[in-house]
């Protein structure tokens, strides 16, 4: 996907309330990832600048937790737990239809922008195992023709 | 009447929203309210029906299309409209049997309300502490109680709190560890999605017994619905006076924060939790100094989970004396778990200490769901081990469940089948912890590693003579030499699978075979000509065309083609496809 | 004041101390690679754990305190285990080369990237002290060694190998043309040393041991020393002029030369072990091997050896004007082309398989073809055929190449009834040679008739003896073999004279897997030979051969090395923890978690695959200098050290401090010298007060052979002044 010109500017409110708190820097990090999607580099260097914490500080903690993302990702956001209670029930082929049906890999977009793939520790949803959230919402119980049904759902949906 | 919809996470996945906007719709003579996670995950999405005078009538596995259905039976009283909807006698047992302490009021009342939690005798205990008792008699009364760290470790709580309480400083800090990242683990979730006021009531207590003004929860990002309900609580509690200056009119005031971690399952472990708090990457401190030493900012310290603070307005409002009366001679009160896995009825089970695996895996969760023997359970997760089927009368107890390689943990109890590969499950636990091995010590960073790859080889066939052996002897290294605890108990899936299931590890090297038959590189699919009914369902569904035969003639599988994907497996309505 | 116990040893320490630094204050080693006075304590090494009586953990000694009666063991069963696992974890990690693939070849361990890397800068005299350090007759071993450095040379996977020998032939003559280097020679211990044999193992031997203080003389059968070197390589390969100005550098420095006297005749190894301290054996092989064919025994049939003695002691052998040479390796080669300079006309080389499976040196044998050789290959002699007990033809059984044997090369077999018949006026048999096993009938022999000797300790059946070189275990190898014996037989000699015991084993180093290696962006530039005289010209003489390189040309061709060696080897703190420990790494094999890679800026070079991820450099950047320029990136086994965003070093804040290249324990990060090329060289460090800015400040200056290398900042002062290294060495010198 591309990447657009970052409007820094949506992070003024962000880093006016927290700057100035210490120990904010993975709280402004998350705000800024729900800002833009992920981390864009320009405003890796605003927070630098306004919090005083070396762009090298905040790129270890940013590359450190699995939540941060330095791409922009596509407009549906596949996590597919990888908790025990999944992987008892057969989460692996669940991971292949996925792979299968958007040809991408683990951590990857497609090309049209529409998913991003990427395999996250347990959900928590562990009775209705295998679990996958998409964006804000969690699909259980899946199969591997559930999963396809849901994706080309979504495929319409954005069409 | 009262309609309450269970929506907790797994009560949403399953559908419980778009259940509760379909009430929504009709037009219902009741009031349709919320509740958090009842505990039966595997009857979600879950309606549940108050008459009047109190009485339940319980639906299970509601879909949208059953309100109108539902709507017949509150409005017109037509039980019959209902009737395939209620939960049965035997699946109502999965609640009756638990002894709830902790989650004493998921399901039941409404999280987002504080009057909910009030109603149900909520902040009674706060008040009690703060008015008629003395920090020392706080903890006096946890050490009574013999409530231990529900974490996973079992230390004694009033012994850490009494250690902050001494340690100098006139700023300490109470947290609580909310970073729930056991895979198969769900308590916390549940607890703080379902009942929010209480973790914010035993805190509280918490912070009063040790002299801490602030309070701070670290949740992981990956509960959003638990944050948001939290963040309701607090400012609910704040708007109150409960949380703030001079509680209840005493002299006590503490602050209360919320931080969302951001996907690391090491910050679970109490230092790098602190340093993550802090704002850096959370990768552990050396111990000594220890938290209540020297914490959060260095400041003293005190941290517990989220199960630990929910067990203690109720041992404050009914005396560290009962809580005590629970359990065996070492662990006291009671537990909840997670049941999950090839069980058949998952959900959260919390029962007194001292019953046993049995209890909880056949009498409550009601055995397998396969037709499949039971062949092991999974316990603490990455901490943890396997413990197998002929030690299943083994008592729910932290020495008991030490003696037998695995951990109590913080929870998770995953059930497996025969179908569920040890040498697998092993690896599965080695990918998780190499994936969160914070990277700083040696042992742990190279260590899971350099195990994960030998698991790697077995389960590919490729294992070697002294293999076994020289995963031993990593093991008892990494223990000996890892710096903190995700470290230090990494080894013990790989260690109580080889203890219990050292057969599997030999078949996988000796004779390249997986006794399971997971491990794909170890097995063939085919298909037997005789229960073949030539309906091409598995070829049409083999994604690289290595399945031949013409229409109602028995096909077959190009074994050099087969990629092991398990999908014809899977899709064979006959049984004619088998695994060897 | 708390008392405690460390290895049984009573040990005062202040209060509040740490069991590590206790220990420090006792003198009681306890290994770290994370920990520096200069930072906060860490714990991620785990190396300094320490088990203490009572405690059921190992305890990390770096951050546990003593306490009153505490009983600590720092080297129990199970630290050293502990650590053990912990240093082949790491290096199981640790994508590197301690040293190059031309030194680990060389038999004698020669720093061979040193010395070229040397002759790069033009440091010669440094060079030859360097080479010296192994080879004490470098000009003759650089002219006729098979040089297996450049067999292991990773340029040839570029296009060619560094041209390794020559280049030591170059130093050497370089010395020999002045002011020859004559080592300082310990004050005299006392001891007697006897050398039986003054080859190039012997003439090692005595040199090391004359160095070291002791007392040696050397003992040989013919009128001058040199053993083979002289009486076996002909002169047009290596002047016997060279050979006596390095020899008599060896009598320079104080070693007693007895020529013509016979071991059994004018003395014995016991005779020689009364009068001595320590009898070293050197005899070499100095018999030709038998091909035990028919017709052997004919007139005209010569020992390869023999013949090759014969003309250089100046009796010649009848050899006419038909040359048959049997045999493939160097000794055949020499023989041949021997054979042409006296003037035969038909000079042939029967070798049972083809050129590529030839033993000898590739340049030989395209020289002697050039020379006018021709090469039967693919032929094997049945017999040799006489005339009145005179040799006349070789009846030559035609070969064809079969499956591989177990060296890999083709096993040659006959092919039935195919047979060609040459007519000869003499026939060499260049195919090996043996010890003359009545000479050494004292000492014990293996089945192939060769002295036992310790491969480790050189001891042999006699206490006191010891054996080296041709004439023991295998048998007779290439000179540099024997020297690199001798290097370590001395070493172990000098340690059974102060009464101990010394395994010259190579300890453990780390080494790169190749097959991961890759040389795409690397230039190609083709390797320089030295002149040579034209065949027609050299074909009529025993001039030498080669002209040997010129300034330039030395120069030049030293610069194409790959520097594969680390420069940090002489102060890498990890390989010293490693060799520490009886490790092997190996058994943990598995994926390097970095790429190979390089970053530098002007002054500080980085290569990630070699970081272990102590963090010395990290925390030192944050707690010491406040700069932050590089940081901890990603987690587990793939972090990583890195400048924000991946920069390059020279992109960031970074002042060149070089405190992080002296915190990090290995060759992660290091600091360019002064030299243009690079080498690694155990550098002499010493701290120096300078003034900056009107302020006392501390600077680390290293030297080697005399020279400043280096000048790293050492203070606060230092460390911040912001001067260029320009001008911190402009205060040195």
């Amino acid at each position: 996907m591309e990447k657009r010109a970052v409007d820094l500017s949506l992070l003024d409110g962000v880093l006016q309330e927290y700057a100035p708190v210490k120990g904010s820097l993975i709280t402004i990090l998350q705000h800024t990832q729900e800002i833009y999607g992920y981390l864009p580099r320009e405003a890796i260097e605003l927070i630098s600048e306004k919090t005083g914490i070396a762009t090298s500080e905040i790129m270890g903690v940013g590359t450190f937790y699995t939540q941060f993302r330095f791409e922009p990702v596509g407009k549906y956001l596949i996590m597919l737990c990888q908790g025990t209670a999944c992987h008892v029930n057969s989460s692996e082929l669940i991971l292949q239809t996925i792979k299968d049906e958007l040809g991408i890999d683990d951590g990857q977009t497609t090309e049209d922008g529409l998913f991003s793939l990427k395999c996250v520790a347990c959900l928590g949803c562990c009775s209705l195992s295998p679990v996958m959230m998409i964006n804000e919402d969690t699909y259980g119980s899946l199969t591997p023709d559930k999963t396809k049904k849901i994706l080309k759902e979504l495929r319409e949906a954005a069409q | 009447m009262r309609i309450v919809i269970g929506q907790g996470s797994c009560g949403i996945a399953a559908g419980a929203e778009k259940v509760r906007k379909a009430l929504a719709a009709q037009n219902i003579n009741a009031e349709v309210s919320i509740t958090g996670c009842i505990g039966m995950c595997y009857l979600e999405p879950i309606v549940d029906i108050y008459d009047d005078e109190n009485n339940l009538t319980r639906l299970v596995k509601v879909s949208e299309n059953d309100a109108e259905a539902i709507a017949k039976f509150v409005n017109c009283g037509d039980k019959a409209a209902v009737e395939s909807l209620v939960v049965t006698d035997e699946d109502s047992e999965f609640l009756t049997k638990q002894t709830r302490i902790a989650l004493r009021n998921c399901g039941i009342i409404n999280p987002e309300k504080i009057e909910a939690y009030t109603n149900a005798g909520g902040y009674q205990a706060l008040k009690k502490a703060l008015c008629d008792m003395t920090p020392e008699e706080v903890i006096e009364v946890i050490k009574t109680s013999g409530l231990a760290g529900r974490g996973g470790a079992g230390f004694p709580t009033w012994f850490k709190w009494n250690a902050a309480r001494q340690s100098a400083g006139e700023e300490k800090y109470l947290i609580c560890n909310a970073d729930e990242g056991d895979p198969g683990a769900f308590m916390d979730r549940a607890v703080i999605e379902s009942d929010p006021h209480n973790l914010i009531e035993g805190m509280l207590i918490g912070a009063y017994a040790i002299g801490a003004k602030h309070a701070v929860v670290y949740v992981r990002a990956e509960y959003p619905l638990a944050i948001k309900r939290l963040k309701n609580a607090i400012a609910q509690a704040t708007e109150q006076g409960i949380i703030g200056e001079n509680i209840f009119g005493s002299d006590f005031s503490c602050d209360f924060t919320i931080k969302a971690g951001a996907g690391a399952f090491v910050c679970g472990e109490e230092t790098a939790l602190i340093e993550s708090l802090e704002g850096h990457r959370g990768m552990p401190r050396l111990k000594p100094p220890f938290p209540a030493q020297s914490g959060f900012w260095r400041k003293p310290s005190n941290i517990n989970n989220v199960e630990t603070f929910a067990n203690v307005a109720w041992i404050i409002n009914n005396g560290g004396e009962a809580f005590a009366a629970m359990g065996t001679e070492g662990s006291k009160g009671t537990k909840v778990f997670a049941v999950t896995g090839k069980v058949k009825r998952s959900g959260l089970v919390e029962i007194p200490m001292g019953k046993t695996l049995r209890d909880v895996i056949f009498d409550i969760g009601g055995g397998m769901k396969t037709d499949k023997p039971f062949k092991a359970v999974q316990m603490g997760g990455p901490s943890g081990g396997c413990i197998p089927a002929d030690l299943i009368d083994t008592v729910i107890d932290y020495k008991a469940l030490g003696a037998t390689g695995a951990i109590m943990g913080s929870g998770g109890m995953v059930v497996m089948d025969e179908s569920t590969c040890m040498v697998g499950m092993a690896k599965f636990f080695l990918d998780f912890t190499a994936k969160e091995s914070c990277g700083k010590c040696i042992h742990c960073r190279i260590g899971t590693k350099r195990m994960l790859e030998m698991l790697e080889r077995i389960t590919k066939g490729e294992g070697r003579e002294g293999d076994i052996e020289l995963l031993e002897e990593l093991c008892y290294s990494i223990k000996d030499g890892a710096l903190c605890g995700l470290g230090q108990t990494a080894p013990n899936p790989v260690l109580t699978t080889i203890k219990y299931f050292r057969d599997e590890y030999e078949a996988h090297i000796n004779e390249h075979k997986c006794p399971a038959g997971e491990c794909s590189d170890l097995i063939e699919y085919k298909i037997i000509a005789d229960k073949c009914r030539g309906c091409t369902l598995c070829a049409r569904n083999c994604p690289v065309d290595a399945i031949t035969g013409s229409v109602k003639k028995p096909h077959v599988i190009n074994t050099d083609k087969c990629i092991k994907c398990g999908k014809c497996y899977q899709s064979c309505k006959f049984g004619a496809i088998v695994k060897e | 004041m708390i008392n405690l116990t460390i290895n049984g040893k009573a040990v005062q320490a202040p209060e509040g101390s740490t069991i590590l630094e206790a220990a420090r204050l006792a003198d009681i080693y306890i290994p770290t690679l994370c920990y520096d006075k200069a930072v906060e304590v860490y714990g991620a090494c785990g190396l300094c754990v320490v088990e203490a009586e009572g405690i059921p953990k190992l305890l990390r000694s770096c951050s546990a305190k003593v306490s009153e009666g505490m009983v600590v063991n720092t080297e129990s069963k199970r630290v050293v285990q502990s650590r053990k696992v912990a240093m082949e974890l790491l290096m199981s990690a640790h994508d590197g080369d301690c040293v190059a693939p031309c030194q680990l070849n060389c038999p004698a361990r020669t720093d061979c990237q040193g010395y070229v890397g040397l002759i790069a800068n033009g440091e010669y005299e440094a060079a030859l002290k360097l080479i010296k350090n192994k080879i004490s007759l470098p000009a003759s071993i650089g002219r006729v060694c098979p040089h297996p450095c450049e067999k292991a040379c990773r340029r040839q996977n570029v296009e060619e190998p560094i041209n390794i020998a020559q280049l030591k032939a170059f130093a050497a003559d370089m010395d020999l043309k002045a002011d020859s280097y004559v080592p300082e020679v310990a004050p005299s211990t006392g001891k007697k040393v006897a050398i039986i044999g003054g080859g190039p193992a012997g003439l090692t031997a005595a040199y090391y041991l004359t160095i070291m203080g002791h007392s040696v003389t050397v003992y040989d059968m013919m009128e001058k020393m040199g053993g083979m070197l002289r009486y076996g390589i002909p002169q047009y390969r290596l002047p016997k002029e060279v050979l006596d100005k390095e020899i008599a550098i060896i009598e320079k420095t104080g070693v007693t030369f007895k020529n013509n006297q016979k071991l059994g005749v004018d003395f014995t190894i016991e005779s020689l072990k009364a009068e001595n301290d320590a009898v070293i054996v050197a005899v070499g092989a100095w018999k030709s091997s038998s091909m035990r064919t028919p017709g052997e025994e004919l007139e005209g049939v010569y020992g390869g050896i023999d013949f090759l003695r014969g003309v250089i002691k100046g009796n010649a052998p009848e050899i006419g004007e038909k040359v048959a040479i049997c045999g493939g390796g160097n000794t055949a080669m020499d023989a041949c082309r021997t054979a042409v300079r006296l003037g035969a006309k038909e000079v042939y080389v029967v070798y049972r398989r083809t050129r590529n499976e030839m033993p000898a040196d590739k340049l030989e044998i395209d020289e002697a073809e050039e020379e006018g050789v021709v090469y039967k290959f693919l032929t094997n002699p049945l017999s040799f055929n006489g005339e009145d007990g005179k040799v006349k033809s070789i009846t030559l059984q035609l070969m064809e190449l079969g499956e591989p044997d177990a060296s890999g090369r083709r096993r040659p077999v006959p092919i039935e009834g195919k047979t060609e018949e040459i007519a000869v006026d003499s026939v060499i048999l260049a195919i090996g040679q043996k010890l003359v096993t009545e000479d050494v009938k004292e000492l014990e022999l293996n089945q192939r008739g060769n002295i036992v000797a310790d491969e480790d300790f050189f001891t042999t059946s006699i206490d006191g003896v010891f054996a080296i070189g041709d004439a023991t275990n295998r048998g007779a190898s290439i000179a540099i073999e024997a020297i690199g014996e001798a290097d370590r037989c001395a070493k172990a000699v000098d340690a059974f004279l102060k009464g101990e015991s010394l395994d010259t084993r190579v300890p453990y180093i780390s080494k790169r897997d190749e097959k991961t290696i890759d040389y795409s962006d690397r230039e190609k530039q083709s390797r320089i030979n030295p002149k040579v005289l034209p065949p027609e010209v050299r074909n009529k003489n025993f001039d030498e051969v080669s002209l040997g390189f010129t300034e330039e040309e030395a120069q030049k061709e030293a610069q194409r090395c790959l520097e594969c060696g680390c420069r940090e080897y002489y102060k890498c703190k990890l390989l010293k923890v490693a060799q520490r420990y009886d490790i092997n790494p190996q058994r943990f094999a598995g994926e390097m978690p970095q790429k190979y890679s390089h970053d530098e800026n002007a002054f500080i070079e980085r290569n990630t695959s070699k970081c272990i991820l102590c963090g010395l450099c990290v925390r030192s950047c944050r707690e010491v200098m406040d700069l932050h320029s590089i940081g901890l990136m990603g987690r587990g086994f793939k972090t990583d050290v890195s400048p924000a965003f991946s920069l390059p070093l020279d992109q960031t804040n970074c002042n060149n401090c070089g405190l992080c290249v002296q915190l990090c324990p290995t060759g992660s990060l290091t600091e360019k010298s002064s030299l243009k090329k690079q080498v690694p060289l155990d550098e002499i460090y010493t701290d120096e007060t300078v003034e900056i800015n009107g302020k006392k400040a501390c600077v680390s200056v290293a030297r080697y052979n005399g020279k400043v290398l280096r000048v790293i900042p050492n203070d606060e002062v230092s460390r911040k002044s912001g001067l260029t290294r320009d001008e911190l060495f402009a205060l040195v010198k």
